[in-house]
């Protein structure tokens, strides 16, 4: 392994490790804008230049692999520093000086560069007016990117991204020189299913996203570690928040499985954890509702719970573990319901990790793997609809978005006889005639565990507490559990749950809460000022 | 022997592009000379634009499902070189070299004939689409300057007589 001192840091790297990624182990931050991490390595910017003892020329960081005994000077050596003033000059010469109207500010690494490498001091040579793109300064590139091309670097990530990442090879550069600008074949849409991604990588405002800009400007924004709710792959994610409103997903890096990448149908769920259940609304025979406090909803509960003498339950593959473990052992062990989770499969959705390898999405859940894990009852729609066909006094819905089914004609039917609670995060056909709707906060409000399709138990934090009348579910279940005078369940926080699940279930045995997060290692991220 | 004009494909023909048997024969045989079909993106591009006169998307969509690349892929290529029409050219395109060897031996003097003349500047072209104007940089025979490249082929030494000639024998010069 190479041992290497870079601006008098010793570091030992493995074979192979450029020097961006040798000074970022040594603590030293080289920058770069085409540069990163999982795409090629192409050398365009120039930005990343350092000095090498022994060598007279100054080289590119990101195209030279560290080597046993290398002496790398880069923020210590003024050569490199004057380099870089020129190269930030060469890049600004075109760069429109729009920061105060463009959405990128505040992570763009032209900006913050600008400030490293520059001083903050911006000074340019040139005395020509600034080459620009007429119409091309505001494009919907596709459904989701917006494209202005004046403020384009020429990094080549966007292109890279869809050539080595998503394969589609979308975008490219059309012309040459200082006149080539990033375009679709023909003006075709550019809706590759990872489109997002490219106004992710790149490091400009040159793409941006139209979910996304001017909604919030990003040095307001906090980001909190999550999991993608769309499907059994179980991509990492920031959730980007801000006065307990759900801005944006964006990837957050872990190698094994989307590496700093999400599809944008994951991407563009944020916006649905801005959904809260209502506050719990009793609904009487007569039609007539209200909405009574809690404790009293808790008591009213437990009294129905006890009162049914069948007792059904349908769970969702949408909760995390520790919800679904205490539905088992609530539900199914002390009331003796009979509890299914249905699972299905939903569209296809796919994910490239870090190693370059496609992962497969195999439900359409976070968690159904979970459900398998506690040796929960496994439903398809038909197994479902036969659940539902059977009678029952009562019975209760975890999560009403559990199964497409659910939302039909047919399961609305079979819902109304006898009596319903549902908990539900959002307003669905099911609440119209519910007798008891208990409000759920969003996964933004939630904290706990999912099992991914490659069985890895992910941890998920809170970004915000939840508005006033919904709870997470696992709540729910801890105060339905002291009302039913299960003191061993009625614990205070997901973490609790999580360890009696641990010391109770073998198939999580041996798992600690603080190691399941990945929150603690270095990921990757561009703009550390975020969050 | 004088060049032959080109002959550009009409737009409407070229909307779907499918390679007949020659065309297809002539691929097959340019790929054999490369380890990957990709590395034969510039020779049979310059078949198309032979055939076709100029690459129009159409060319550059069955081109890039020939070579199994992606059409953007295929455009970024074709519109980085200058030599690749990517709309339809005259019958004659007039390429006057206007780096340093034939700028002083008067290339400068052969665009001011030219305009004279045909009544049009490099970009241009005449409205009877016989022939266009393109200001290139070095064409690499700077011992026979001034030099123009009329599609394919080089004419050296001229001067504003020699010029007017040649554009007489282009001009008759019918199909």
């Amino acid at each position: 392994m190479p041992k290497l001192t870079i601006d008098g840091r010793e570091v030992e790297v493995a074979q192979g490790t450029n020097l961006i990624e040798a000074a970022r182990l040594a603590g030293i931050a080289i920058p770069y804008f085409c540069y990163h991490p999982y795409l090629s390595v192409v050398g365009q910017c120039r930005i990343c230049l350092v000095e090498i003892e022994g060598q007279p020329r100054l080289a590119i960081a990101c195209a030279t692999p560290a080597a046993d005994g290398m002496v790398v000077r880069s923020q210590t050596s003024s050569r490199v520093r004057e380099a870089r003033e020129a190269v930030m000059e060469f890049l600004l010469a075109n760069h429109p000086l729009d920061c105060p109207v463009c959405d990128q500010a505040g992570e763009c690494l032209l900006q913050d560069h600008s400030m490293d490498e520059q001083g903050g001091q911006f000074s340019t040579h040139m005395v020509e007016t600034r080459r620009t793109f007429p119409g091309l300064e505001r494009r919907l590139l596709g459904p989701h990117v917006v494209q202005n091309q004046n403020r384009c670097i020429h990094c080549s990530r966007c292109i890279r991204f869809t050539q080595e990442i998503s394969e589609t090879s979308q975008l490219t550069y059309v012309s040459r020189g200082n006149h080539a600008y990033i375009d679709t074949f023909d003006g075709r849409p550019f809706d590759d299913p990872f489109s997002a991604c490219a106004a992710d990588v790149c490091p400009v405002g040159a793409l941006t996203l139209r979910e996304f800009r001017f909604r919030k400007r990003a040095w307001k924004l906090r980001s909190t570690p999550s999991i993608c709710p769309g499907c059994s792959i179980g991509c990492n994610l920031w959730i980007d928040h801000h006065e307990r409103i759900v801005y944006r997903f964006t990837p957050r890096e872990n190698p094994k499985i989307n590496a700093t990448w999400l599809c944008d149908y994951g991407r563009f769920l944020a916006e649905s954890l801005n959904a809260h259940g209502p506050a719990p609304t009793f609904r009487d025979e007569d039609g007539s509702s209200s909405s009574p406090p809690l404790e009293e909803t808790v008591r009213a509960l437990a009294l129905e719970l006890k009162a049914a003498r069948t007792l059904r339950v349908v769970a969702s593959a949408n909760l995390s573990n520790e919800e679904l473990f205490l539905a088992r052992e609530i539900f199914a062990g002390y009331l003796h319901g009979e509890l299914v989770t249905p699972v299905w499969p939903g569209e296809p959705r796919r994910m490239k990790n870090g190693h370059g390898v496609w992962l497969a999405s195999s439900d359409a859940h976070p968690n159904a793997n979970g459900a398998r894990r506690l040796g929960l009852d496994i439903v398809d729609e038909s197994g479902l609809a036969r659940f539902l066909y059977g009678a029952a006094d009562l019975t209760v819905l975890l999560d009403p978005l559990a199964h497409p089914y659910l939302a039909g004609e047919e399961a609305l039917q079979l819902l109304r006889v006898g009596h319903t609670l549902v908990f539900s995060q959002r307003q669905h056909a099911v609440c119209e005639f519910a007798r008891w709707t208990m409000g759920v906060a969003s996964l933004a409000c939630n904290e706990g565990t999912f099992t991914s399709g490659a069985d890895q138990v992910q941890r998920f934090q809170a970004a915000f507490a939840p508005p006033r009348g919904a709870l997470p579910l696992w709540q729910w279940f801890t105060l339905l559990a002291r009302e039913l005078g299960l003191a061993r369940l009625a614990v205070a926080t997901p973490r609790d749950v999580f360890q009696l699940m641990v010391s109770q279930e073998r198939s999580f045995a041996g798992l600690a809460w603080e190691e399941l997060g990945g929150f603690d290692t270095d990921s990757y991220r561009e703009h550390q000022h975020v969050g | 022997m004088s060049t032959a004009p080109i002959h550009a494909a009409n737009p409407e023909e070229l909307r779907e592009v499918r390679f007949d048997a020659a065309m297809e024969s002539q691929i097959a045989e340019l790929l054999t000379h490369y380890p990957i079909p990709r590395a034969a993106l510039l020779p049979v591009l310059w078949l198309c634009q032979k055939r076709y006169g100029w690459i129009a998307p159409g060319v550059m969509e069955a081109v890039a499902a020939r070579l199994g690349l992606s059409p953007a892929y295929v455009q970024g290529v074709v519109t980085f070189y200058t030599m690749f029409h990517t709309t339809p050219p005259a019958r004659f395109v007039l390429q006057v070299c206007t780096t340093l060897s034939c700028a002083v031996c008067g290339a400068g003097e052969l665009l001011a004939h030219l305009r004279k003349r045909l009544g049009i500047g490099p970009g241009e072209r005449t409205p009877d689409g016989t022939f266009q104007i393109v200001g290139v940089q070095c064409l690499g025979a700077c011992g026979s300057a001034p030099v123009v490249q009329v599609n394919d082929d080089y004419y050296e030494n001229l001067d504003p007589a020699k010029l007017d000639a040649l554009l007489d024998e282009l001009a008759a010069a019918k199909e």
